[in-house]
C-alpha cells in the first residue's frame, strides 16, 4: 500500500482520507514512507479518490495543503522558548559592536575639533568620553553622542531582559555560568536543542572558531576556551589552571544544557555537585 | 530559455525580490542565481512549460520564482524556517509553487506529496550533496534530468574544489547516472560547479 497526502492507494484502489484540510495537514506531517517500495503519487489517483476533479484542481488542493503544513511547521519552530532569546542575544551582541564603532568614530571626530585633546594618561571610560562629547559639542556630533548614550541605555535594559529570560529558559546552564553567557552559548549553538546535543569539548571552544581552525590547520596551540572565558571562574583562574577550569566547566555545562532541554527545571543536587567540582578544578590540586 | 539580447529573463509577475525588469520580463541575474549563471556559462536544460520540477534547497524562493515562470509546477523543499516564510509568500502569489518544509536528506518525510518529476534541481549547502541527489532521484522519471549545483566548499572547505568535483562525478556515475554536462560557474560564483545528469531509461542499464 502507498500512503499519499490525499489517501491510501492499494492495488489500484484509492481510499480517501478526510476532506478537512486540518486533518490532511495532520496526516502529511505524520506520514513516514518506506522509500524502497515507494512509487510517487499520481494526480489521476487523486481524481479517482474523489479529492479533486482534474490536474489543475489537484495542484490547487495540494498547494493549499502544503502552504498550511509549512505555515504550521514554521509556527512550531518559533514556538520554542529559546527562539526569541536567540534573537535577543544576537541583537545585544550587534548593539555592542555598533556602540563601540560609533564611540570610536565620535572620539575621532571630537579630536579633529580639539587638536590638543588626547585620551592618553586619562583612563576615561568610553561612556564618560561620549558624555563629554555630547556636552561639549554642537550640531550633529553632539547629537550622535546623545544617540550613542541612548543606545547604551537600551543595551543595558536588553541585557537585563536577556539574563532574566535565560534564567527561565535554561535554568541549570544559567546557574553555572550566568544568564548572559548561557544565552550567548545557546545563540552560538543555534538554539537549546543544538546546544544540548553538543559534546562538552565543543562547548568549551564555542566562539573560538578562528583559533580552533588555525589549530587544526597549522598546529598552533589548541584554544582552551571560547565564550566561557567570559565567566569569572575561567578568566579569574591562574593562567596555568584556566584550561582545566574551562574543561571541567564545559563538561558540567554540557550536562546542564541537556537538563535544561529535556527537563526544563533546576536540578539542585546536580548544581551543587557541579559547582564543587568546578571550584576544586580552580584550586589547582585534587583531580 | 528566453533571452533579450544577452540578458536572461523569465515571464511572470515581477516584484518578487525587487528584481529589475526589462519591459514586462523579469531579469534573471547570473550573479544572484546559480541556475541563471549556468545558462550563461553552459548549455543547461531547456525549461519548458510541461516540466514538473523538484527543487531542493529552495531558500527564499528567488530562483524558484524564475523556474516557476518557465515550468508547470515546482515542488520547493526548504528546511530552515526563516527562508520558508518568504517561500510561502512566493507560493501564495504563484499557483505552481508547492512549498515543503522538510529536510532534503530525508525524502521519506515529503514523499507522499511529490509526484514523479522531469527535473530534480538541487542547491543545498550540505557535505553529502551527491548522496542527497541520489536519494531524491526516486522522484525522477526515467530519462529525467538532475541538475546538481555543487557547492564544493560545503562538502569540505579544506579539500581542493577540483577533487571534490571529481569525487562527486564519480559518485553520480556509480549510482547509474550519465553525466551530460559539467561546468564551473566562474566568474559568477566561486568554487561552485553545475552538473547535469540523466537518469537511465531502465534502472541498471
Amino acid at each position: 500500500m502507498q500512503s499519499y497526502w490525499f489517501g491510501d492507494v492499494s492495488e489500484g484502489r484509492c481510499s480517501p482520507v478526510a476532506v478537512d484540510i486540518v486533518a490532511i495537514v495532520n496526516r502529511v506531517l505524520s506520514l513516514s514512507t518506506q522509500m524502497d517500495a515507494f512509487i510517487p503519487p499520481d494526480w489521476q489517483q487523486a481524481v479517482s479518490c474523489g479529492v479533486c476533479s482534474d490536474r489543475a484542481d489537484y495542484l490547487v488542493r495540494l498547494q493549499e495543503v502544503c502552504i498550511a503544513a509549512a505555515e504550521r511547521s514554521v509556527r512550531e519552530h518559533y514556538a520554542g522558548k529559546d527562539a526569541e532569546l536567540l534573537q535577543m542575544v544576537r541583537t545585544l551582541d550587534e548593539m555592542d559592536t555598533v556602540i563601540n564603532l560609533l564611540s570610536e568614530r565620535a572620539a575621532d571626530w571630537y579630536m579633529v575639533r580639539h587638536p590638543a585633546f588626547s585620551r592618553k594618561y586619562r583612563r576615561t571610560p568610553s561612556h564618560i568620553l561620549v558624555r563629554t562629547i555630547r556636552e561639549k559639542s554642537r550640531g550633529a556630533l553632539g547629537k550622535v553622542a546623545g544617540e550613542i548614550e541612548q543606545l547604551a541605555e537600551t543595551r543595558t535594559a536588553l541585557a537585563k531582559e536577556v539574563s532574566a529570560r535565560a534564567n527561565d529558559v535554561m535554568p541549570n546552564t544559567s546557574a553555572l555560568i550566568g544568564g548572559l553567557v548561557a544565552a550567548r552559548l545557546m545563540a552560538h549553538a543555534g538554539g537549546l536543542l543544538p546546544l544540548s546535543r553538543l559534546p562538552a569539548s565543543a562547548i568549551q571552544v564555542l566562539g573560538a572558531r578562528t583559533a580552533l581552525f588555525s589549530h587544526l590547520k597549522t598546529h598552533t596551540p589548541s584554544p582552551k576556551h571560547g565564550i566561557i572565558f567570559q565567566h569569572r571562574r575561567v578568566h579569574n583562574a591562574p593562567r596555568d589552571l584556566r584550561g582545566r577550569v574551562a574543561r571541567v566547566l564545559a563538561g558540567k555545562l554540557a550536562i546542564a544544557a541537556r537538563l535544561d532541554y529535556f527537563r526544563g527545571i533546576t536540578a539542585p543536587e546536580f548544581l551543587e555537585q557541579a559547582q564543587n567540582s568546578i571550584d576544586t578544578a580552580g584550586k589547582g590540586n585534587g583531580l | 530559455m528566453i533571452w533579450i539580447g544577452d540578458v536572461l529573463v523569465s515571464l511572470g509577475e515581477g516584484g518578487v525580490y525587487n528584481e529589475r525588469m526589462l519591459g514586462s520580463a523579469r531579469i534573471w541575474e547570473p550573479y544572484r542565481s546559480k541556475l541563471a549563471a549556468f545558462y550563461h556559462v553552459g548549455k543547461g536544460v531547456e525549461l519548458v512549460p510541461s516540466l514538473r520540477v523538484l527543487y531542493l534547497g529552495a531558500a527564499n524562493g528567488t530562483t524558484v520564482s524564475h523556474v516557476a515562470d518557465y515550468c508547470e509546477v515546482v515542488y520547493a523543499v526548504e528546511f530552515a524556517p526563516r527562508p520558508m516564510q518568504d517561500l510561502i509568500e512566493v507560493a501564495r502569489r504563484r499557483r505552481n509553487v508547492i512549498p515543503i518544509m522538510a529536510d532534503a536528506t530525508r525524502p521519506e518525510t515529503y514523499a507522499p506529496l511529490v509526484e514523479a518529476v522531469d527535473l530534480v534541481y538541487q542547491d543545498v549547502a550540505q557535505p553529502d550533496q551527491a548522496s542527497i541527489a541520489i536519494r531524491n532521484c526516486v522522484f525522477l522519471k526515467p530519462g529525467g534530468y538532475l541538475i546538481l549545483m555543487l557547492k564544493t566548499r560545503s562538502v569540505d572547505v579544506r579539500k581542493d574544489p577540483l577533487i571534490v568535483f571529481d569525487e562527486t562525478l564519480l559518485a553520480l556515475e556509480e549510482a547509474g547516472f550519465t553525466v551530460q554536462e559539467s561546468v564551473w560557474l566562474a566568474p559568477y560564483h566561486q568554487d561552485h560547479a553545475a552538473i547535469i545528469c540523466v537518469k537511465p531509461e531502465k534502472p541498471g542499464e
